[in-house]
């Protein structure tokens, strides 16, 4: 062996013994710093996905109406950032909760929020969604705008979907019906309520609407 | 001279009225205006977090009602008038006719109401809006058929855009004063009612007829408006209360945020 050879060989290994540390390390990091890399989906195409899906449910009427309704349950799961809307809706009383109460409404408002959505699956009349545009605001958040086109020649329903993005995924923590944000439209009524009546006001009337639109779920 | 006396005497208690009722409005709820709202609270823990960071949208900032112990009453005695005779006579009503022609009822009051749109639009500079006013007003009381159909927007694509002086106070940020919700007009606030009156003394008929019979007319005609309105929103306050755990809260809230979107959309447009 030449000098040269003994240098470049030792280069190699020095090289290969580099990449394997490299390779280990990045191996044990933490998955995070790979994700976003790996599926970075935009705004717009989380929620053409989501309406999408849902729609397909909506229009598939021959399916049992409870399994459509566990479908629609999973898919709004999947891109719904639940823990926040509870926590935006209600406003500045979430820090005064113990993290038990904080568990107790969360959980409730989500319960109350899925049937909310539910309770119009019956309403559906072929309503077609068209997809406007995708506005960002800073790297993390943004606004995606559509229009639900009403069978009837009636006025188009405005619903815009805020997201904001967790971990390299977007996920939607509010929606605004016609500019009426919904999670505001609920702070404002939690607030009342906190603020005149307290919290076991609050969750104790939470749950009875849940209730009775879980009871009209089931009739139907 | 006399129809002008007459006209003097009747703006003075129109003034002495809306002033009285204001006096009673403030002095109902006197003790409503010491609550504690979370931004200009004295607990810091509640200012703090209503300064704290949150989403675009979002705001930890509640909603003042100063005038709650004189509101809360009122959305009381309106959900009533319309439980006992708002409902039940649209439901009568659209019985009778048909959604079609009570679209079209609809439509025709909302023509009827061009010169304060109008007025607005010029108030706010916007002459393309405010001859867009002239021309859908033009258009749909004649081959319209005096507003039951709307060929403006329809053929010619002239968009109906609301425009009032509640909306006019608005666009150039004079603040519209606390929420207020009125008896039968429903929700407002305090710049939105003198809104309220001054679109109204805009009707020309007021300058022509006698008080009683314009007094009628317009009583008549704001019934028969919300009637025909109702009959075409027949289950709003029972869908609303199904979704809502404060039905106050949630009309308040939506009638703040549509009114600040209108006024968003005013500023947005070109003209």
């Amino acid at each position: 062996m030449t000098p040269n050879s003994i240098k470049q060989f030792l280069r190699r290994r020095a090289f290969g013994i580099f990449t394997l540390t490299a390779l280990l390390v990045l191996s044990l990091a933490p998955s995070r710093f790979l994700a976003p890399a790996m599926a970075d989906e935009d705004p717009m195409s989380v929620v053409k996905t989501t309406v999408n899906q849902a729609l397909d449910v909506l229009r598939d009427t021959s399916s049992p109406l409870a399994q459509r309704q566990d479908k629609l349950r999973q898919i709004v799961a999947q891109t719904f950032d639940f823990k926040e809307m509870a926590k935006s809706a209600l406003g500045y009383h979430w820090k005064e909760l113990t993290p038990a109460q904080q568990q107790e409404f969360t959980n409730a408002f989500v319960a109350f929020i899925e049937d909310s959505y539910l309770s119009k699956i019956n309403d559906y009349r072929g309503q077609q969604v068209n997809f406007l545009k995708v506005s960002s605001d800073g790297p993390q958040y943004a606004q995606v705008n559509t229009d639900i086109i009403q069978p009837n020649g009636k006025d188009a329903i405005h619903v815009n979907y805020r997201l904001l993005k967790e971990d390299g995924t977007w996920k939607i923590y509010d929606v605004t019906v016609d500019a009426i944000s919904i999670i505001a439209n609920y702070r404002n009524q939690f607030n009342r309520v906190m603020n005149s009546k307290g919290y076991d006001t609050l969750i104790k009337d939470l749950k009875a609407k849940q209730a009775a639109l879980a009871a009209s779920l089931a009739n139907h | 001279m006399r129809s002008g006396s007459k006209h003097i005497e009747r703006t003075g208690a129109l003034w002495t009225m809306l002033a009285s009722s204001l006096l009673a409005v403030v002095s109902f709820t006197t003790p409503a205006l010491s609550q504690d709202v979370a931004p200009f609270s004295a607990n810091p823990a509640a200012r703090q977090a209503a300064t704290a960071q949150t989403p675009p949208g979002e705001s930890q900032a509640v909603t003042p009602d100063p005038l709650a112990g004189f509101n809360e009453p009122m959305f009381t005695f309106n959900l009533k008038l319309d439980d006992w005779v708002l409902r039940p006579v649209a439901k009568g009503y659209s019985f009778i006719a048909p959604q079609p022609v009570r679209e079209g009822v609809g439509r025709f009051f909302d023509n009827v109401r061009v010169i304060p749109r109008f007025a607005n639009n010029l108030f706010q500079l916007k002459l393309v809006e405010a001859s867009t006013e002239v021309a859908r007003f033009g258009i749909n009381s004649t081959i319209g058929l005096a507003g039951f159909f709307d060929p403006a927007q329809e053929l010619f694509g002239l968009e109906r855009k609301p425009n009032d002086f509640g909306l006019t106070i608005r666009y150039y940020n004079i603040p519209t004063g606390p929420y207020v919700m009125l008896p039968f007009f429903g929700p407002s606030t305090i710049g939105d009612t003198v809104g309220l009156v001054a679109d109204g003394a805009m009707n020309p008929m007021d300058y022509l007829l006698p008080t009683w019979i314009t007094l009628v007319v317009s009583t008549g005609q704001r019934a028969a408006e919300a009637v025909n309105y109702r009959s075409l929103h027949m289950n709003q306050f029972e869908e609303a209360d199904r979704y809502a755990i404060d039905l106050y809260g949630a009309v308040q809230d939506a009638y703040l945020q549509t009114r600040e979107h209108e006024v968003k959309k005013l500023h947005e447009e070109q003209w």
